[in-house]
């Protein structure tokens, strides 16, 4: 069997994981599941629940705030500082998975799980992923793969709260030897098949950085799925709208990032810079519907995922109706 | 740091790779806690941890360290939600039920703190309990019960006792299912499973298992046995080939690990329609193999020809001929009363929450007892005596409590043979329990089917002719039905079924709840939908004329007094959110058990109810009280109830509707045997009547020792057909008609169901709150079959890929309506018990009636199943 250590000092939990083949455990709610399914091969643990350095929220005077990667993804939207300061992330983090998971996951290991192939998780397959050199889904059912090929793996990246981040252009400290700052956007590299982050083995996720809040920001979360609850995203989107006058004037800045679709998350640059001047409580207007078709040019979907181009749009128009409290169109 | 377990220190868990939930269980001993899914998301393991509802089956069990644990057990009992669940029947089986209990109380007691005793909303309710499933489908219960409790309703002891006779020991944990009750030094077992679609099996190693029976267990080393039998041949990707067992499940993984296996792999084929062309690889290629093809039919399969992978037609037809004259000549003129539709149906898989599980162990007197989790106690314990070799009073099965079944726990399943044959060389008792993947994978299923319909009406719009032809896919199994069952309906027309089986190297379906019906409804349905359409009539005023049958006419009469179907929307609906009203009407067999026995007898001054029958969730261990009860006149909690055990008379098998219309009836006249026993002892116990307090003590004294067995009897008129290993066909069928509202987000492609009526015609109910809640939960189920489930598999492989319950995707307490349901309990009065079964009626139409109302809402008529986004969007288009 594997022993598991639980170090109460970062440093001892680097020296452990360096090198050694170690795994690394958060919540352990996605390791336990890979390890069951064969994804990972058993090695020792390194547990860091022990490790402060990864827990709390530090607020900063410039009113940005880092966040612990131990902090469960049920603080996100409970915690009244959070949820208030970041409503877009609020929002995602109390739609995804269950109260259960929801309580024990962490946002470290919310953005660094495994994705969901079902290829992936079942022991009679290899791929990329587990040392193989194919991707099964490719040419075998893909009903749930990207509609943005970037290759050679179609899996979705599976982390909601690396959709709401992407749109917060907020940054995480990532330890070693040293502590380096990096993009969100930068944990992930659509075109390496064999890993769902970047980020080598023995390094750890210390904490995530937000800028400081938007006032009035109006903010919305959008996944579509075929339950009402409980269940992967087929697409998802956050929007992040900055009005003018502090609400209820037009938009002067926009960021808005979608998941489910490609093997990272992904900003729609046209949209955003499309929304520069769209009015609460007003229609779309034609050009962010131009944007909106637009998305479409984006797509390269793969035989069977040819429905999602309509449902990125469909599911960035409905986001972006919530943020703008918009009539139907 | 020790674990505070409820309230008491624990010593702190030392295993590294041992989840929460299988420390708290297997170390532990507290087995209420349950391992369903083991990824996080049916929620039965849940337990509180420093009082936050946690999924133990993601939670590494040295992660409690320090921690304070609560189990179902540590809620005690007398939680308000405990008592709620009970109190409104918020569970069926009862395998579910501890986790959901668990997190409903976390939930009303912060409810209660932060709102104070207010009745939150179902939204509400569904958020928090998102994290559980239910397969049974008690919902509806289950919003009632949360409801209550957060309002305060059960913060004192109800007065009246709960409709369900266990439901304390479900809510509490005490309930012990089959995999509960291994006895200390059960060793564990694994099956080992074809990686092959197909392919000729030249050798098996057993690794370093022992598979030669020794006198005594020497050591602890593994044993191994075969499972293949004399043909050598895989045909689908996890079918068993071997067994092993160990002391641990761990050193079984590692001895199933150890087992080598040579294939010569031949070609498959796993797609029907490949399957059906001329040079497809050959599932059967001879007679004899032909012959032992298993059957998914809930009757034998009518014999009928083969041509390469398909069985068939097995044609049924009245005036057929008749029949098809009309309907070619309609299509030849292009006849607008003419509707021909092609359906077609996915896999369903029964995923019961209790996977299938069989604690075997052989005494030293050569007794086999098998604990074992299955709808068919006395076949399991006949067809086990056959199999070893045993007189049947050395074979005991016991199944006290089941987890759900619905059609796949029939009979010497895998599970059964294999710790039987290990249990016998390990000299110690075997468990072999599937595991999710198994059992959403070789453990039945409803097969899938294409089934083309055709529907001819005259000038008068009068059913003219009808013919329907279905392929069922049922894998290596055969046995579709679909076609067939549509002699059955509207009226006597011209008609001609077919049924065809296609034949893959895929896994084998089994009956499940309602075969065939629920498919050739999903077409016919639909189609007679379409006709009305056609002819510009209501769809409820085309079925009232097309359907003469008294019962269900008598449900139309309902249905167009609800004002769910009165006040619904009219006219093209525009808009993201559409709303919709369908209905579909359904039929089903009256089939029951002619051989159904109770034995009562006097024990300790009071009543036992006994018969090798069982309870799968729906009810009849609370029926045969009840029944009892109401016979002798006394209170049902003066009778003690021992059911799911061979040494007792005759059961009936929980298969075709039949529990309850078999047992029910035996039970009141064991009840009369057992009155005039007590007569010959205590005269003052009057004739009929209510038996006055003080009379049956005395009686019942006088009596100790006294037996009777009540038969169940026939039927006025008899029956339809003769027995078939105690099974029969009624006169009369049961009839039901489902009214469903959706709403349809166009948008994103979502069918909610908001609201359903469920009519049933089934004769007299026994138990209203339990009959009730079945028909809630073939809602459920049927919403399931319509929007959500079905199994895939990789086209290259065969290999299922929907082998985890976040892939087969099960409706959620968030994706059901709320759900009315209606008795008329006439036209059964020539029963013995006048009532019959609804487990099957019940879910029959629910899928059809979800369609119907889509296309009122949309105009756009789903023709395959699930209805998932993909399809809505791109026939929205």
């Amino acid at each position: 069997m594997t022993a598991t250590a639980r170090p109460e000092e970062l440093d001892g939990a680097l020296s452990r994981l360096d090198g050694t083949g170690a795994l690394a455990r958060a919540g352990g709610t996605d390791l336990t599941a890979c390890l069951a399914a064969g994804v990972l091969a058993p090695a020792p643990v390194v547990d860091l629940s022990g490790l402060d350095e990864l827990r709390g929220v530090e607020w900063r005077p410039d009113g940005s705030a880092r966040v612990g990667a131990l902090t469960s993804v049920g603080e996100l939207h409970t915690d009244p500082g959070l949820a208030g300061a970041y409503p877009a992330l609020a929002r995602t983090a109390r739609e995804l998975a269950t109260p259960q998971v929801r309580t024990t996951a962490t946002l470290g290991g919310n953005l660094l799980q495994r994705n969901r192939c079902w290829y992936l998780r079942n022991p009679a397959f290899d791929c990329f992923q587990t040392g193989g050199d194919s991707c099964p889904a490719r040419g075998g059912d893909h009903l749930y793969g990207v509609v943005v090929d970037q290759g050679p793996c179609v899996a979705p990246h599976p982390s909601s709260l690396a959709v709401a981040l992407l749109a917060h252009d907020a940054t995480v400290l990532v330890a070693d030897g040293r502590r380096t700052e990096m993009a969100v956007a930068d944990l992930y590299d659509a075109a390496d098949p064999t890993r769902d982050h970047v980020l080598e083995p023995g390094r750890v996720l210390v904490s995530v950085a937000l800028p400081a809040p938007v006032p009035g920001e109006r903010a919305a979360y959008r996944r579509a799925t075929g339950r009402s609850r409980a269940e992967w995203p087929l697409v998802e989107a956050v929007a992040r709208l900055a009005p003018a006058d502090g609400g209820s004037g037009p938009v002067s800045s926009a960021a808005v990032a979608v998941g489910g679709v490609a093997r990272t998350p992904l900003r729609l640059p046209e949209v955003e810079a499309a929304l520069v001047g769209a009015r609460p409580g007003s229609p779309l207007g034609t050009g962010v519907e131009e944007a909106l078709e637009g998305l479409a040019g984006l797509c390269s979907p793969l035989p069977a995922t040819g429905y999602k181009v309509d449902l990125l749009r469909a599911t960035v128009r409905d986001v972006l109706e919530r943020a703008l409290d918009a009539p139907e169109a | 740091m020790n674990v505070r377990l409820n309230g008491s220190s624990s010593p702190t868990p030392d295993s590294p790779g041992t989840t929460a939930a299988e420390h708290i269980r297997d170390r532990l001993g507290l087995t209420g806690t349950k391992i369903a899914c083991g990824t996080g998301v049916c929620g039965a393991c849940t337990v509180l941890v420093d009082g936050a509802p946690t999924a133990s089956c993601l939670l590494p069990a040295e992660r409690l360290a320090g921690s304070s644990v609560t189990t179902v057990e540590g809620l005690g009992g007398d939680h308000p939600v405990q008592r709620a669940f009970a109190a409104h029947d918020a569970l069926q089986c009862g395998y579910c039920t501890p986790g959901f209990v668990v997190e409903a109380s976390a939930f009303a007691d912060a409810w209660r703190a932060e709102h104070g005793d207010v009745r939150p909303d179902r939204e509400r309710i569904a958020d928090a309990l998102s994290g559980h499933l239910c397969r049974c489908g008690a919902y509806e219960g289950i919003f009632a019960a949360v409801a209550a409790a957060c309002a305060g309703e059960f913060d004192t002891e109800p007065d009246r006792d709960p409709p369900r006779a266990d439901a304390l020991d479900k809510v509490t944990g005490r309930a012990r299912f089959s995999g509960d009750l291994a006895p200390e030094g059960t060793w564990e077992g694994v099956i080992v499973r074809s990686a092959h679609a197909h392919a000729r099996v030249r050798s098996v190693h057993p690794g370093g298992a022992r598979s030669e029976t020794m006198p005594q267990p020497a050591d602890g080393r593994p044993v191994f046995t075969d499972l293949l039998g004399e043909e050598r041949l895989v045909r689908y990707v996890g079918q068993p080939i071997a067994a092993v067992a160990a002391p641990t499940a761990a050193l079984a993984r590692a001895a199933a690990e150890a087992v080598r296996v040579d294939y010569d792999p031949l070609p498959a084929v796993l797609d029907a329609d490949e399957a059906r062309s001329e040079d497809a690889p050959q599932v059967y290629t001879t007679r004899a193999q032909r012959r032992a093809a298993p059957s998914y039919g809930e009757a034998p399969t009518p014999p009928s020809s083969w041509r390469g992978n398909v069985h068939g037609p097995a044609s049924t037809s009245w005036r057929g001929a008749t029949a098809v004259r009309r309907l070619r000549r309609a299509g030849e003129r292009d006849d607008p009363r003419l509707v021909a539709q092609e359906y077609s149906t996915a896999v369903q898989l029964h995923t019961p929450l209790e996977p299938h599980v069989c604690v075997a162990s052989w005494e030293r007197d050569g007794t086999l007892t098998l604990r074992v989790s299955t709808q068919t106690v006395a076949k399991v314990a006949r067809k086990a005596a056959e199999r070893w070799e045993l007189p049947p009073e050395k074979v005991r099965v016991v199944s006290e409590y089941v987890g759900g079944g619905f059609g796949a726990k029939n009979g010497l399943s895998a599970d059964v043979v294999a710790a039987a044959e290990l249990s016998r060389l390990a000299h110690s008792p075997v468990r072999v329990s599937f595991d999710r993947a198994e059992e959403l994978t070789d453990a039945g299923h409803r097969a899938a089917t294409r089934t083309r319909v055709a529907l001819l009406a005259d000038r008068n719009g009068d059913l003219a002719a009808m013919s329907v032809d279905s392929h069922g896919d049922g894998g290596v199994a055969v046995g579709s039905t679909t076609a067939t069952l549509a002699m059955l309906v509207y009226g006597r027309s011209p008609r001609r079924t077919r049924d065809f089986d296609v034949v893959t190297h895929r896994p084998p379906g089994q009956p499940m709840r309602a075969p065939g019906g629920a498919p050739l409804a999903w077409a016919l349905e639909q189609a007679v939908d379409t006709m009305a359409g056609r002819l510009g009539e209501d769809p409820l005023s085309l079925r009232r004329r097309w359907d003469g049958n008294p019962k269900r006419r008598a449900l139309y009469e309902r249905v167009a007094a609800l004002d769910l179907w009165r006040e619904r929307p009219r006219g093209a609906r525009t808009g993201r959110f559409r709303r919709g009203v369908g209905l579909a009407s359904s039929n089903w067999l009256y089939l029951m058990g002619p051989k159904a026995q109770v034995e009562l007898s006097v024990r300790d001054g009071g009543v036992v109810v006994r018969s090798a029958t069982q309870d799968i969730g729906t009810g009849i261990r609370t029926v045969l009280g009840e029944v009892v009860a109401d016979r002798l006149g006394v209170p049902a909690s003066d009778l003690r109830v021992e059911i799911g055990d061979s040494s007792s008379v005759h059961g009936t098998g929980s298969f075709g509707s039949r529990t309850t219309t078999s047992m029910g009836p035996a039970a009141a006249e064991a009840a009369d045997r057992l009155r005039a026993a007590l007569r010959e002892h205590e005269p003052r116990v009057p004739e009929s009547g209510p038996v006055p307090e003080h009379a049956l003590k005395d009686a019942l004294a006088a009596a100790e020792g006294v037996r009777v067995v009540g038969e169940r009897g026939r039927d006025r008129w008899g029956a339809l057909s003769p027995d078939m290993d105690d099974l029969a066909v009624g006169r009369g069928m049961s009839g039901a008609v489902h009214v469903m509202e959706v709403e349809v987000d166009t948008l994103l492609g979502r069918v909610r169901p908001t609201r359903c009526w469920a009519g049933l015609a089934v004769g007299r109910v026994y138990s209203e709150r339990l009959a009730r809640n079945q028909c809630e939960g073939a809602v459920v189920q049927g919403v399931g079959y319509a929007l959500f489930e079905e199994r895939r598999h990789d086209p290259a492989t065969g290999v299922v890929l929907t082998d985890n319950l976040e892939d087969y995707r099960i409706p959620g307490m968030g994706d059901v309506p709320e759900t009315e349901v209606y008795f008329h309990q006439e036209g059964f009065e020539h029963a013995a018990g006048a009532g019959i079964g609804l487990g099957e009626v019940s879910v029959v139409g629910v899928a059809a009636a979800v369609a119907n109302a889509v296309h009122d809402a949309t105009g756009w008529r789903p023709h395959d199943l699930p209805i998932r986004p993909d399809r809505l969007i791109g026939g929205l288009r």
